[in-house]
């Protein structure tokens, strides 16, 4: 299955965890204090918790349940409950492929994860209540500044000499994250203006499409 | 001598709101704790006569009564805050743009909050139409928490924490107990991160701490 | 399958203070069930009009399903004089009814879950303790359990070792035994009444019978509901929702002895109902 992009670097300094879902799969991913991100299943094989509940220790991620350590490996490092404890190697995390690129993290439940190469800068991460094909119709279908974008391939759309470009990662049927990238070193107000078009874009959507 | 009594249901996000200021304030303050469930001690008799709007916190102080919890942040804020920073309230900018924050705070009250005493306790009202709502909140929530990452700036208004943020942070960090995650709103995410990094934060039940700023306990 | 043995046992639907003020509409293993007081007379209908059994113990209404439902259990220090009795209201928490029951009886998450209250980081310890399932009464037992607890209850000064008994009379109840401060020579009893509103979905009733001269009731019944708040968010986030019995799925460590016997006795009786395992 190819890399599903998940979330923007920004949004994950270090120490810091969030939730992701990619192909139906639930998925933790964080950052050590080092840098180096890490995405796993995000269930602990004690107690089933979500990992994603969890807080960064130095370069371990410890469950919030009963604070179990786990090392960037996966193996469980730390059983507070035991701390004389060497945990058994059997008790690990599961991992996934994970990337970073352009300012986007990118994940891959089999095989290796990259990120896609493009000169832009990451705008937000949203979700919206509808399909990939929806949202994409929305979205050529939305104007900004009374004019609509001229749409191109892979859910990019100008408007004159901006760009924005919709990366979609699929949650259900009618659900779907995107991250929005735009042209570089836009101005604030052109930002905020272009998020803005990505609220309308999204009201249309989950009104059922382009009308 | 304490700076004021709160009327105080520990399960209480409007209730939280103050016991927050109070500690990011440092202030030692006296509790009642009142059976706001399962009991409905609130709407007693003798509660009703301090409050009739029968809700809870109440905030008494000398002859002081007050019983609208953005009046007491503001109460809080311009009678103990000698920086006068939670709350700029003589700052004809700064100062209406939080009145407009403490507006939006009693609107996710009515959401995100009615939809997870719904959730959680079951109480008598449309639950599905408390998250429709509260989804919209959280939405208009994060697009405006988006144009501080743009702008380079972390709090609700100017460049410090103030009772704005104090007030909207509690329903939106419990919106999970109603089922209302927070995935697709990384902003927020970010700033309630931010909060509950301060100094003197507290937390409530359904807020973790950060253990992560304890010392490890061990490697 | 999995309601076979479920049906069969007594559930708590309603506790003295909720039907004051009119009947309680509610479920139970997915059957919608009317309760209409007062409490010591209180009836519990279906919506086809069948008429349950009911009874007033423990501050609650108890009913069940079945047509060879097991005798109630018994907590005797619910009757003893001086003691206050706390029903504390209900919870609704989307999990699995015997996570719910699992969760209470955990110690090793008190640093994490109920910070400063019940545990702290370092003292994370949890020290060997006895476990066994009593064959007269067909229980689960845990004694001789022992944590340092920085606010143990409400009458607790200054932070004490706390020592506790747990106790699993039924699949949905559990019962704990604690160290109670102002009375060194007996315990306090705090105890969850779990009523499966479906195998997934279940109101919470905890109880309590102390000795606390002290406190108001609500500052009792606040104290609990903190502690259970604080694992209502752990309790929603834990996969599969269902609790697994086979032991391969999760993975149990030295201070889980309890939770090990838990799941054991539930897969002895067949009390599937909330459980994920082959044999559901």
């Amino acid at each position: 299955m190819p890399s599903m992009p998940v979330g923007l670097t920004r949004d994950l300094p270090a120490g810091r965890v969030m939730h992701a879902e990619v192909d139906e799969v639930d998925v933790v991913v964080w950052r050590a204090a080092n840098g180096e991100i890490a995405a796993w299943n995000n269930r602990c094989p004690h107690r089933g918790m979500a990992l994603s509940h969890g807080f960064v220790r130095g370069n371990s991620l410890a469950c919030l349940y009963h604070g179990w350590h786990y090392e960037r490996s996966g193996r469980c490092s730390y059983i507070p409950a035991h701390p004389d404890l060497e945990p058994p190697a059997t008790i690990h995390a599961t991992k996934y492929a994970i990337a970073e690129e352009g300012g986007v993290i990118w994940v891959a439940i089999d095989g290796d994860a990259s990120g896609s190469e493009n000169d832009l800068d990451p705008l937000r991460s949203m979700i919206v209540d509808a399909s990939e094909e929806t949202l994409l119709t929305a979205a050529s279908a939305t104007a900004l500044g009374g004019g609509l974008p001229d749409a191109g391939p892979e859910g990019q759309f100008s408007f004159g000499a901006d760009v924005v470009r919709l990366l979609c990662n699929a949650l259900g049927d009618d659900r779907t994250q995107v991250t929005v990238l735009a042209s570089p070193a836009l101005p604030v107000p052109r930002r905020r203006a272009l998020s803005r078009w990505c609220e309308a874009m999204r009201r249309l959507a989950e009104k059922g499409g382009a009308s | 001598m304490t700076a004021f009594t709160l009327y105080n249901y520990v399960l209480s996000g409007n209730c939280y709101k103050i016991r927050l200021m109070a500690s990011l304030l440092g202030l030692d303050y006296e509790t009642i704790a009142v059976n706001f469930y399962p009991g409905f001690e609130h709407r007693s008799d003798a509660m009703l006569a301090l409050n009739p709007a029968g809700t809870l916190p109440v905030l008494t102080a000398g002859d002081t009564v007050l019983t609208d919890t953005q009046a007491m942040l503001g109460w809080l804020a311009l009678n103990h805050d000698p920086s006068r920073q939670w709350y700029p309230a003589a700052d004809p900018l700064l100062g209406p743009e939080v009145l407009q924050w403490l507006a939006f705070s009693g609107r996710l009250t009515n959401s995100a909050g009615l939809a997870r005493l719904h959730a959680m306790l079951n109480w008598p009202v449309d639950g599905e139409a408390a998250r429709r709502a509260a989804v919209r909140d959280l939405r208009e929530l994060e697009l405006i928490l988006t144009d501080r990452v743009f702008e380079g700036r972390t709090w609700l208004v100017g460049d410090r924490p103030t009772i704005a943020d104090i007030a909207c942070f509690p329903y939106v960090a419990l919106s999970p107990d109603a089922g209302l995650e927070h995935d697709g709103y990384p902003a927020i995410r970010n700033w309630l991160y931010a909060v509950r990094s301060l100094p003197g934060f507290t937390t409530m039940p359904g807020i973790h701490e950060l253990h992560e700023l304890r010392e490890p306990a061990d490697g | 399958m999995s309601l076979d043995y479920a049906k069969n046992d007594w559930y708590a639907v309603a506790d003295i203070f909720c039907l004051k003020d009119g009947p309680r509409q509610t479920r139970l293993l997915g059957t919608d069930l009317t309760v209409t007081g007062p409490a010591d007379t209180a009836t519990v209908t279906d919506a086809e009009g069948n008429r349950y059994p009911a009874q007033l113990r423990f501050d609650h209404v108890w009913t069940t399903l079945g047509d060879a439902p097991r005798t109630l259990f018994e907590i005797p220090q619910g009757d003893e004089p001086g003691r206050r009795r706390v029903p504390c209201g209900v919870v609704r928490v989307r999990c699995s009814p015997l996570r719910a029951v699992e969760n209470f009886l955990d110690i090793a998450h008190f640093p994490f879950v109920h910070t400063d209250i019940l545990g702290s980081e370092p003292q994370t310890e949890v020290r060997p303790y006895n476990v066994e399932i009593r064959d007269e009464t067909d229980e689960v037992w845990a004694t001789q359990v022992k944590f340092f607890q920085p606010q143990a209850a409400r009458s607790a000064g200054d932070g004490i070792i706390t020592e506790y008994d747990y106790r699993v009379p039924a699949p949905t109840t559990a019962v704990l035994y604690k160290t109670c401060p102002p009375k060194p020579e007996a315990q306090d009893v705090i105890a969850i009444f779990v009523q499966p509103v479906s195998e997934t979905e279940c109101d919470v009733w905890p109880w309590m019978a102390l000795y606390d001269d002290e406190s108001t009731f609500s500052e009792m019944v606040q104290f609990q509901h903190e502690i259970f708040v604080q694992d209502r968010s752990i309790l929603e986030n834990q996969r599969p929702v269902k609790l697994p019995l086979d032991p391969r799925m999760e993975i149990p460590m030295r201070a889980d002895l309890t939770s090990v016997a838990y799941r054991r006795w539930l897969k002895k009786h067949g009390a599937f109902y909330g459980a994920l395992t082959e044999d559901a």
